[in-house]
């Protein structure tokens, strides 16, 4: 694959590779047609830095979606790493670019360990709390860093004659550099997983994406280009300071660009670094100097968030979208080509070489529990799943069945009790260790990553945690033949490059479920498979089930259509109130009183006991409730 | 002996006026999952009025926290209904983005008019102390906490016991279901985010006393206030209490046994160490997030 190609992305097609092209060619020449142009170069390299920045930020910000403020403290350790360096062994700074970048990767890794573990909002804050405290740091190490004195690193070992020019190519091939390795991470697992996490984190650990390690590796080679680019700058400016290299405005400039370019695109934030570095250089010459730089910043993050929240990039492209999706004639999508184009498929389990065995516990539940405050959602629930049975797990709203279903998938961790996955004690493991493990599972609504195609949805899950995947092609070779094979199996072959989002519910139901079966799963657990789908797409999903099956996968179906789970599944297991409640074939549970009870109270005592029909009349007044 | 003491009753004066700026901040966070990044430079524009009013004026910083209270409300409503709640529903990324806007644009605006160095409001108590038992009480430490300590039992009485804290605290918990019960939760985040805002009334101007600022000020006092916040555990203003009170302790007790420059990173290694172990800070909790959606 050549550079090009590889920095061409769906949002900017071809005719955006050739401007691109041409505008770099231009950057490129400029020197040497206007060698001159001094100020004019330095405003330029300083853009190419911001826009590298940006793009930089663009992976853990854009791309996971998890946003730094504090992202220039990398600029500064790279910049004081080449700069003490130089100064103490009186050698160029170049020379200690790798080590800039390494600097950076280290710090953002042993941080990024400590707080992307959990969810949610204390990143951001270490982020600015660790620019910060870099500056104070580096301050009151006067004996190591020279402190608020600050290090004055050797001059160019150039020609004056040259002026900045070195610095002009060296930091546009930096960027360029920079924007083929943002390019080839958002063609790789690593990236898909990354999009996953940004859309939905939960679902990204249920089908085997290590979450922390991810981001935590987001975050460190996303540093890894400023960390680089920091030893360059501290060249460029031949003094360094605490204040000025860990500058909070470096941040509020690289955050801005991003932003205003386009989040989560290629080449967005470059668009934006140029953007935002030629308007405050405007503004610093127009319109009363650096006093109000700040405060036009200020306004155009605020003014960009409010009224131009998705960016420059993907408003033009959806624009140019828009012009051009009229000129086609639209193509309907049917459910009749669902219906009827299916093909047949093998699925391989992994324990496929002993399917042959006697049947014995897949899933082992013992005694788990799980309280919410002081409801006690899951109460002791003890549940053995054998290898290839299809065992059904019913039960009145609220008895607890999708927790019972979280607990074994890791979304939530138990309470008590243990959980057994052949012949692994799995209630301890993360929720993609479990997938490792060959444990799937769809959920009650559905949950695709909506912003990427059907193809990129099915191709998303990891079947193991290895290293060496996550290098790998996301939508290519091997996997997308087998993704596609899967999408056939389900019958939805020909919506592979359409986005998940568009299609119908029941159509993103069976792409939830390809989508597990990329796991090569041992055992799926069905969240309410046949819920508000038609007839037509429940036949079809009950096929599916049933072929799966007999390949050797073991289902666990939580579903309220009461006749479908009699006719499909063996055994049933009923819950109420968290606790297993009976367990059985279906012709014993649907006569049992204590399920009629759970179902339709104490209260309720048939005319005439009428074993058989009572469940299925059970079941549609409580689908009703 | 009396050195302990003396430090130990300084921090947690120190940590009183801290939890009043942070509560504030977590009950903004607490019912609209924003973190309003913006609240240290609000701070910082009160402490800039007081002390311009006080040097023209001559009236008491800490007093005009008075008039500062119900203005700053009135600025964090508009701020809400004109700003923030345009981009109510979209991810709380944008959220941060946004209140990070608008705290640049703030430290831009006091760039412009006030100018870019320190300042302090000095009345004539501000270099006396209380002696107690041999240790001394710096009497702006102390007016500053019992404002604080005021401030802070007056929020948690509209908390706890009037409709509109229990409707705050209802839409904390749980926004859709506070609005099916007939809470107009578009009206509740203003009321909290005026509330929130109103703080920074009282904090800002003890702040103006307390210590020396300038504009870029903001960035020092958002991340130790953030820093006291996700410490206590996000949304918890008990955590906030808590979290406050060992910034303040920590700060003391390092500026009295090593050296000031090196408290503030004290503070955050605790922080670093409290996340390694729980990761949702020391009061957070963790609900279930299933069935949210």
């Amino acid at each position: 694959m050549t550079l090009v190609d590889s920095l061409r992305t769906r949002t900017e097609g071809r005719r955006g590779t050739l401007v691109i092209i041409a505008l770099f060619a231009a950057l490129f020449l400029y020197p040497v047609v206007l060698p001159f142009a001094i100020y004019e170069q330095g405003v330029l390299l300083l853009a190419f830095l911001t826009a590298l920045m940006a793009v930089s930020w663009n992976i853990v910000s854009g791309y996971a979606g998890y946003v730094s403020l504090g992202h220039s403290v990398f600029l500064g350790l790279g910049a004081y790493t080449g700069g003490l360096l130089a100064e103490k062994y009186q050698v160029n700074p170049l020379w200690f670019m790798p080590l800039g970048g390494l600097v950076a990767f280290v710090v953002a890794t042993l941080v990024g360990m400590v707080v992307l573990r959990a969810r949610g909002h204390a990143f951001v804050i270490i982020t600015i709390a660790l620019l910060l405290s870099m500056q104070v740091l580096v301050t009151n190490f006067p004996s190591i860093t020279n402190g608020s004195n600050g290090v004055n690193v050797p001059l160019p070992f150039w020609s004056s004659d040259y002026q900045n020019m070195p610095f002009y190519y060296l930091f546009l091939v930096l960027l360029l550099a920079t924007v083929a390795f943002a390019a080839w991470i958002r063609r790789t697992k690593f990236g898909t997983g990354l999009l996953a996490i940004r859309e939905d984190e939960d679902k990204a650990a249920a089908i085997g994406v290590n979450t922390t390690r991810y981001k935590v590796l987001a975050y460190a080679v996303s540093a890894v280009p400023i960390g680089v680019a920091g030893v360059v700058y501290a060249y460029f400016l031949s003094f360094l300071n605490p204040v000025g290299a860990f500058a909070l405005l470096t941040s509020v400039t690289i955050v801005l660009s991003a932003l205003a370019g386009g989040r989560g695109t290629l080449w967005g934030p470059v668009l934006g670094g140029f953007v935002v570095s030629i308007v405050s250089e405007v503004a610093n010459v127009y319109g009363g100097g650096s006093q109000s730089r700040l405060l036009v910043l200020g306004l155009a993050l605020v003014l960009v968030v409010l009224f131009l929240p998705q960016g420059i990039l993907p408003a033009v492209a959806a624009r140019i979208a828009r012009r051009q999706a009229a000129k086609k004639t639209v193509e309907y999508t049917d459910q009749t080509g669902v219906a009827t184009k299916r093909t047949p498929i093998v699925v391989t389990p992994r324990s496929a070489p002993q399917a042959e065995r006697t049947p014995a516990p897949l899933l082992e539940i013992r005694g788990a529990a799980k309280s919410f405050g002081g409801l006690r959602a899951v109460d002791g629930v003890d549940l053995t799943v054998e290898a290839g049975s299809i065992t059904a797990l019913i039960g009145p709203n609220g008895s607890g069945k999708t927790t019972l279903f979280n607990l074994v998938t890791g979304a939530m961790p138990v309470g008590a009790g243990e959980i057994w996955f052949d012949g692994t004690r799995i209630d301890r493991l993360p929720a993609w260790d479990r997938a490792h493990l060959g444990l799937g599972r769809t959920f009650q609504t559905t949950r695709l990553f909506k912003s990427m195609t059907v193809l990129e949805n099915v191709v998303a899950p990891l079947p193991t945690a290895s290293w060496g995947l996550m290098a790998k092609d996301a939508v290519s070779g091997h996997e997308a033949e087998r993704a596609r094979e899967l999408l056939d199996f389900v019958g939805l072959g020909r919506f592979g490059d359409q986005q998940a989002g568009a299609l119908s519910y029941g159509q993103q139901k069976l792409v939830e479920l390809a989508q597990v079966l990329m796991l090569e799963p041992k055992m799926i657990l069905l969240d309410e498979p046949a819920g508000g789908i038609n007839p037509t797409l429940i036949n079809r999903m009950v096929e599916i089930i049933r072929d799966l099956n007999r390949q050797g996968i073991a289902f666990l179906v939580v579903e309220h259509n009461i006749p479908l789970v009699l006719d499909l599944c063996d055994p049933v297991a009923v819950l109420s109130r968290g606790k297993i409640i009976a367990q059985g074939p279906p012709s014993i549970v649907r006569a049992d009183p204590a399920v009629l009870e759970a179902y339709l109270g104490p209260e309720w005592l048939p005319a005439e006991p009428v074993p058989g029909a009572v469940l299925d009349q059970a079941a549609l007044s409580a689908k009703g409730s | 002996m009396t050195q302990l003491v003396q430090a130990l009753v300084l921090g947690l004066l120190i940590g009183g006026v801290y939890a009043l700026m942070a509560s504030g901040l977590t009950l903004i966070f607490g019912v609209m999952n924003i973190i309003n990044v913006a609240h240290g430079a609000l701070l910082i524009l009160v402490a800039f009025i007081t002390w311009k009013t006080w040097s023209v004026t001559g009236i008491d910083p800490i007093l005009l926290s008075i008039v500062m209270t119900p203005v700053m409300f009135g600025l964090g409503w508009a701020l809400y209904k004109g700003v923030l709640s345009r981009i109510s529903g979209t991810s709380p990324g944008m959220s941060v983005l946004l209140t990070f806007g608008i705290a640049i644009t703030i430290e831009g605006v006091l760039n412009v008019t006030a100018g870019n160095r320190f300042r302090s409001a000095t009345p004539s108590y501000f270099s006396q102390s209380y002696r107690v038992f041999g240790i001394s009480l710096p009497k702006a430490q102390v007016y500053g906490c019992l404002a604080a300590v005021l401030v802070l039992g007056l929020l948690y009485l509209v908390l706890s016991r009037t409709w509109t804290g229990r409707a705050i605290r209802a839409t904390a918990q749980n926004a859709s279901g506070a609005a099916l019960v007939g809470i107009q939760s578009a009206g509740v985040a203003a009321l909290a985010f005026a509330i929130g805002t109103a703080t920074t009334g009282v904090g800002g101007s003890v702040l103006s006393v307390l210590y020396p600022f300038f504009p870029a000020s903001h960035y020092d006092w958002i991340s130790r206030l953030l820093g006291i916040i996700v410490l206590g555990g996000m949304g918890s203003l008990a955590g906030a209490l808590v979290g406050a009170l060992i910034l303040g302790l920590a700060e003391t007790l390092t500026a009295t046994y090593g050296s000031l420059q090196w408290s503030t990173l004290i503070f955050y290694a605790v922080i670093m160490i409290v996340l390694l172990f729980r990761p949702q800070g020391l009061f957070g909790s963790r609900l279930r997030q299933d069935v949210m959606a």
